[in-house]
């Protein structure tokens, strides 16, 4: 394909989709906005009903949006855009009874990728997720793990421009978990946005440069893990070497356990320095240190 | 790369359509056992055609009127040229031909001067042709007996009392054949559009429920997955008919109704040209049922209404005549089967296909556009059957 690959933000403002109407109307997604950054992972995290896969659906325009729009490359995407997309729907599916390549090639064409260059793409990806000799067999005869490669194998074909998938882990082993983040990478380095969806949460932490959750609907986390971290509440463990239950008492100190020595607390913005000027004062200090929350206690809290 | 010498999408989509088709095993048996069933049909008649009857008659001694029918009706038989024999067998008495009509050596008595006149006795049910045969040749007999008697002859009672038939229009074409014809014309059809039809269906549901309509729509749109749905499928639907009509012509030719086939292969003409027009109507709906569908389980019901009209279709049609065949030969859809019918009977006029073709054309226009836009409609709602009324409102 073309080397000077376009890269450009996908944008997603204000979305909304209400299912069925009167009483018995369901936003399924409620005014969601976020930014898809070029050349980074993004994931999608949230309950089932979150609103994640209609997100996506109306992002590729397979399902229209009650209102709302999104953007490629700061302006409103177009059938053209989308068209150079690699898509990976929710529910797998393939023809069951065509061969692996050649639907590879159709699906390939239909994205107007010539049919020759498809197939030699096509059985480079096959090669590398080792599954060329199962090029001519049909797809119903591939196991569920593999007709997800080869799915994936649809998504990524032409260099896409922005990479959509829905669920791309799902029913993969650790190790091909490790195969296809590494492909993902590969795309991300070439400056295009991936957006995935998941609802393994220490997968999207380990994975995801920027993440989203999702629930009912609304955006109700966006930042990079680390952002989403601090925004959380920060805790602070405190080692000392005599008792620690003087601290239930200095002002702006908020005591959550205290365990003989070792104190875990929520302080207010100037606390830090008195708590430990009196700690000092009284002792030594063995450890005073920042406990991040991890993404599932962050998910907890914004999502219970 | 993403040039203009570019395949287009629907003409990709055809060619997968078509390619699937024909490598789908079920289909091919399916082609093969009708082939098989048509050569079998045309096989038969044409055996049957040159099977030749032969009639061993008995005759009691001394019954000089039942001996000279037998003979006259033999030699009637002679004189058309048919290839059926009729042999008196003489027998001394009526004992006897009881028992040789027991043990199968004659097919049936005949003997004259009963209660009731004349009597063609069998074992069991008398053969229909040999009584027809035998009814005039009986009655001229005994004509001629009582004109004996009242000092006449038969040939002066009967002169003058001879019918000749003929037909002004030019065509001679056999009612019989044309009977067959819209048989086969409307079997045609049926077949053809039934079989396609639910393979578009299939198809469109297939790729609904496995969501390769949501990878497709987002790269071409789905105008084109139609277009190439349609086309596809008619082209293998209109191939599958020549395949048969020829088939059926072929084996029309080693009948005894081949001076028919030039007539027929006119007709069959017309009828691959409706039926090429037509099915894009029908292969629209087709197409729009299946996307009504949310899983394969539920195409029967959303094609049925399909299956009911189809088969109106192919019931009127080849039983119709008279008005009502002139009728249902310019409305859309039967006008496939009922046209070239009428054509093959040479009363429509060189105009009537014409106007029927154009009718049929602006009704699968306006098919085409209806189903389509909610084909479109109907594709990417995943959940559940969708309604024939939902789908086809705004």
């Amino acid at each position: 394909m073309s080397t000077a690959q376009q890269a450009g933000d996908l944008e997603v403002r204000s979305l909304v989709r209400v299912f069925g109407t009167g009483d018995g109307a369901v936003r399924a997604v409620d005014d969601v906005s976020f930014r898809a950054p070029s050349g980074l992972l993004t994931g999608f995290v949230g309950g089932n009903g979150a609103g994640k896969t209609s997100t996506m659906r109306m992002m590729m325009g397979v399902l229209a949006p009650t209102s709302g729009e999104t953007l490629f490359d700061g302006r409103p995407i177009t059938a053209a855009d989308r068209r150079a997309f690699g898509y990976m729907p929710e529910e797998r599916g393939l023809y069951p009874k065509q061969a692996v390549l050649d639907q590879l090639v159709y699906l390939g064409r239909l994205r107007g990728i010539p049919a020759r260059a498809a197939r030699a793409e096509i059985l480079g990806h096959l090669e590398r997720l080792g599954l060329a000799d199962r090029a001519k067999d049909p797809v119903e005869k591939l196991s569920l793990g593999n007709q997800q490669r080869v799915q994936i194998i649809a998504a990524l074909m032409g260099s896409p421009r922005a990479l959509i998938l829905d669920e791309p882990f799902s029913g993969l082993d650790p190790a091909a978990i490790d195969g296809m983040a590494d492909l993902l990478r590969e795309h991300t380095a070439r400056g295009v946005p991936v957006v995935f969806s998941s609802h393994q949460l220490d997968l999207v932490e380990r994975l995801c440069e920027r993440l989203l959750i999702l629930r009912h609907g609304r955006v109700v986390a966006d930042g990079t893990p680390a952002e989403l971290a601090t925004r959380g509440t920060v805790r602070h463990r405190l080692v000392l070497s005599g008792d620690a239950g003087w601290v239930r008492g200095v002002p702006g100190v908020r005591t959550l356990d205290i365990d003989g020595s070792a104190a875990l607390i929520e302080l207010s913005d100037d606390a830090g320095g008195r708590l430990l000027r009196s700690a000092l004062e009284r002792g030594d200090v063995h450890e005073f240190s920042p406990v991040r929350p991890s993404l599932t206690e962050i998910y907890r809290e914004v999502a219970a | 790369m993403r040039g203009s010498t570019e395949t287009p999408a629907w003409l990709i989509v055809t060619q997968r359509e078509i390619v699937a088709r024909v490598m789908n095993k079920a289909y091919l048996f399916g082609l093969l056992v009708t082939i098989l069933l048509i050569a079998g049909i045309a096989g038969f008649f044409a055996w049957q055609g040159q099977q030749v009857d032969s009639y061993d008659v008995a005759v009691t001694a001394g019954d000089e009127p039942a001996a000279s029918a037998v003979e006259r009706a033999a030699a009637t038989l002679r004189e058309s040229g048919a290839d059926d024999e009729l042999t008196a067998h003489e027998v001394p008495d009526a004992a006897a031909a009881r028992a040789a009509l027991e043990d199968e050596s004659v097919d049936a008595w005949l003997s004259s001067g009963g209660q009731d006149g004349w009597t063609l006795s069998s074992w069991r049910e008398p053969d229909q042709g040999l009584a027809s045969l035998l009814t005039p040749v009986v009655e001229q007999v005994t004509v001629t007996e009582h004109a004996a008697a009242l000092g006449t002859s038969f040939d002066r009672l009967a002169a003058g009392g001879d019918l000749v038939t003929e037909r002004l229009d030019g065509d001679d074409v056999d009612p019989g054949v044309l009977q067959f014809a819209s048989f086969a014309l409307a079997f045609l059809f049926f077949m053809g559009s039934i079989g396609s039809g639910q393979m578009i269906a299939s198809s469109v549901v297939e790729e609904k429920q496995s969501r390769l309509v949501e990878i497709i729509a987002s790269a071409v749109p789905l105008r084109h997955v139609l277009a190439g749905k349609v086309l596809g499928n008619s082209v293998i639907a209109l191939a599958q008919n020549v395949v048969l009509a020829s088939v059926g012509l072929i084996g029309l030719a080693l009948t005894d109704f081949k001076a028919a086939v030039p007539a027929m292969t006119a007709s069959l003409g017309w009828f691959v040209v409706f039926f090429a027009v037509g099915f894009v109507a029908i292969a629209s709906l087709y197409a729009m049922a299946g996307s009504l569908a949310s899983r394969t389980e539920d195409l029967q019901g959303t094609t049925a209404p399909m299956a009911v009209l189809l088969m109106a279709v192919y019931l009127t049609t080849f039983g119709a005549d008279g008005t009502l065949e002139r009728v249902l030969s310019f409305v859309p859809v039967t006008s496939i089967v009922s046209m070239p019918v009428r054509v093959l009977s040479g009363d429509a006029g060189w105009w009537e296909p014409v106007v029927a073709l154009v009718l049929l054309a602006a009704f699968a226009l306006a098919v085409v556009l209806v189903s389509e836009k909610a084909y479109r409609r109907a594709l990417l709602q995943t959940s559940g059957r969708v309604g024939w009324r939902q789908a086809l409102r705004a």
